[in-house]
């Protein structure tokens, strides 16, 4: 059992994520009895392979699922790909797996290219740790499905504004639940950005405080795309807030989540390959180096 | 002739000729129990509905079903027609042909409406009631089962019954639930008392729909309406102040000019709060000005864009039509085939009692000549013989079963009872 668990790696999981995705494309192109059935066993495998690669990771590596970068990233796309397999069997005739299974294979394409090193942490900093990591967590989770929400709603918008009846197996949810959706999560993601904004700026704090992690100044890259995503976040859901009585604010609305979107991807982008002292443990001290060095 | 039909549809028999052809379900009771003591031994089933009567009869090889002009003169006794009236309007098949209409019929391929899933239900009643009136047997049995087996089949792997096709079901079923998540929270607004607001109203109050407010020039008629429909029956001149207050609106005036000016709507637009509205503007002329449309927040669909998406819906079942039909080609080939097998049945097991019967005997012959064996021995040798006697039958039997595909398999039959001695 352990050799099987230790044996899981992110293709297994990818590539059932993908199988999926196919069979959730070929929605458009064929009708199929089995596809459903196809589509939901693929995915959960994915998902369960997911599940047992964190476990894993948690178990052997002492890599709290929050605790790097890398780990941060795949618990976003497992948390997604858990809603999508929810939505898939509570609604199997919406092509829900179109728009968020790219989104779960994105978080794991920025997952491999992030680092895997765990950030120190003492069991002072932990909490905060734990705390900045969930609420980013929340936030981003947030965005993306706001964003697939909007996206999902100006197709279906275009569609009913041409007038055409929908297409063979792209029934989507009507435009009031679509623009629900993206409305509330989009509160949420302001909510939740700025708390992970404010628990980070207290870790940063504990860190100075105890010497574990470099101080991250005002000026770094991870400092200034997470505030700036923090105020786009919170101007977005304030103006959808301030048209919420016009005829053309679910439109709006629909719009702001995929800029909050593209925030993201770029404020992702940033971090994995921009410069940061984010997460950094201290540069050893040159005298304490020699030290060491003697003490051997 | 194992299997017959005799019927017509709406595409042979003229609509007066076909209400006085129709059977009610206690009338279709009462028929077959006539069918049962006119011809005994055959089994049968009528299925009638607004758009075909069509009997189906069946007898094994010996007997037969009753002869078309049987069955055509049992139909219009049955009814009190003068036959000479059916005999140039129904039409018979026998068989294959007979089995691959009954399929066509139960998948809505020979429906008015092509792909309609009614018929099924209708097949299922056609069937219930010959059973109670003791009119099946193994032969309908196993057609109409394989008739709902195919219709299942061809719903589940075509798209031909999926897109609909009446105006009002595709304007609340494709773009109203295309705006609306639910309709018990929202309003409806009737304008005037045209023949599709009754039935666009049922699909909306099948969706849960049940806030309707009817308006109307003549208030009288828009009181009864109202009461028909279980409407509150409104003002015709606060139909402003209705605007305002509605979710959804169907109109179905009979006026020669527009209702719903760009003006009037304007003034109640600025009170909505900038809720959605949903227009379905059944009218000819329409009712609504089509400048309304391109207002934001507004999804107004006149009777043309409906229709245009109805045409789209009908040729998306057209394009389903080859899938269909394979299936139902499919199944006749699958179920001929059994049938076919079913008649070679009496000599298989007059062949096999053949060989059992001379094998039994000479076992007993074996078992008295050596009384030293016991029962293990003994059952031993009975099974290695009946082993024997299998594997020598697996190959005729399996020809018998391949042939049977392409029809009765009576050259083999015939030479199968003169090689073995067999009777019939």
């Amino acid at each position: 059992m352990i050799e099987f668990v230790s044996g899981i790696s992110v293709v297994c999981f990818v590539a059932s994520y993908l199988v999926a995705l196919a069979c959730e494309a070929s929605r458009l192109v064929f009708r199929s009895g089995v596809r459903g059935a196809a589509m939901i066993a693929f995915a959960a495998a994915g998902l369960f392979a997911h599940t047992l690669f964190l476990l894993w990771r948690a178990a052997t590596e002492q890599a709290v699922p929050l605790s790097s970068a890398f780990d941060w990233y795949l618990l976003a796309a497992w948390v997604l790909a858990g809603g999508y397999l929810w939505l898939a069997i509570a609604n199997p005739r919406t092509p829900v797996g179109l728009f968020m299974l790219p989104v779960v294979l994105g978080l794991i394409g920025a997952a491999e290219f992030s680092s895997r090193q765990p950030f120190p942490q003492s069991p002072a900093t932990q909490v905060w740790g734990a705390i900045h990591g969930s609420f980013n967590l929340a936030a981003s989770v947030a965005v993306a499905i706001g964003a697939i929400a909007g996206l999902m709603w100006l197709i279906q918008a275009g569609r009913l504004a041409r007038k055409q009846a929908p297409l063979q197996g792209f029934r989507m949810p009507s435009l009031e639940k679509l623009a629900q959706i993206s409305s509330r999560t989009l509160s949420v993601a302001a909510w939740t950005a700025s708390a992970g904004f404010a628990s980070g700026i207290m870790l940063n704090a504990a860190n100075r405080q105890r010497g574990l992690l470099e101080t991250v100044p005002w000026t770094d890259p991870v400092v200034l795309r997470m505030g700036a995503m923090v105020a786009w976040l919170v101007v977005a859901a304030a103006v959808s807030r301030a048209v919420y009585r016009r005829p053309e604010a679910s439109r709006i609305t629909a719009w702001l989540t995929l800029v909050s979107f593209a925030v993201l991807t770029a404020s992702i982008l940033w971090g994995i390959f921009g410069t940061t002292r984010h997460g950094v443990p201290p540069a050893v001290p040159a005298a304490a180096a020699i030290d060491s060095e003697a003490a051997l | 002739m194992t299997l017959a039909f005799i019927g017509g549809s709406h595409r042979t028999v003229p609509l007066d000729l076909r209400e006085r052809l129709a059977f009610s379900a206690e009338q279709a009771a009462e028929a077959l129990k006539r069918f049962r003591l006119r011809f005994p031994g055959r089994e049968g089933v009528l299925l009638s509905t607004c758009n075909r009567v069509e009997f189906y009869a069946a007898g094994e090889n010996t007997a037969g079903p009753p002869p078309r002009e049987q069955l055509l003169a049992f139909l219009a006794e049955c009814r009190g027609i003068d036959v000479r009236l059916l005999e140039p309007v129904l039409s018979g098949e026998c068989d294959e042909a007979a089995v691959r209409h009954l399929f066509s019929v139960a998948s809505g391929l020979d429906s008015m409406v092509l792909g309609e899933p009614q018929i099924v239900s209708q097949v299922k009643q056609a069937w219930a009631i010959a059973q109670e009136s003791q009119t099946t047997g193994p032969l309908t049995g196993e057609m109409f089962q394989a008739a709902l087996r195919t219709a299942k089949r061809v719903t589940s792997e075509t798209a031909i019954g999926r897109e609909r096709l009446s105006i009002p079901s595709v304007a609340v079923a494709d773009f109203a639930r295309g705006v609306f998540e639910r309709f018990d929270d929202k309003r409806v607004l009737v304008i005037g008392a045209g023949k599709m607001a009754a039935e666009t109203l049922r699909y909306l109050r099948e969706a849960g729909a049940h806030d309707i407010v009817l308006v109307n020039r003549t208030s009288v008629r828009a009181e009864q309406l109202a009461a028909r429909l279980g409407a509150r029956n409104g003002r015709f001149e606060n139909l402003q102040a209705e605007l305002t207050s509605a979710d959804l609106v169907v109109s179905t005036t009979g006026a020669t000019e527009i209702v719903v000016s760009l003006e009037l709507f304007q003034r109640a637009e600025a009170r909505r709060d900038g809720r959605p509205l949903v227009v379905l503007d059944l009218a000819v002329p329409r009712d609504f000005d089509p400048r309304i449309g391109s207002r934001p927040g507004v999804w107004l669909y006149s009777i043309d864009d409906l229709t245009s998406a109805c045409a789209a819906n009908r040729k998306s079942r057209q394009r389903e039509l080859p899938a269909a039909i394979a299936i139902i080609e499919e199944e006749t080939g699958r179920f001929m085939g059994d049938l076919h097998h079913r008649s070679t049945t009496p000599v298989i097991e007059q062949l096999r009692a053949g060989w059992t019967e001379t094998g039994d005997a000479e076992l007993d012959r074996l078992f008295r000549r050596l009384p030293t064996l016991d029962a293990t021995a003994q059952t031993e040798i009975r099974q290695a013989f009946d082993r024997y006697a299998a594997k020598l039958l697996h190959s005729p039997l399996a020809t018998l079963r391949s042939e049977s595909h392409s029809g009765p398999p009576h050259g083999l039959l015939d030479a199968l009872k003169r090689l073995f001695d067999l009777k019939d």
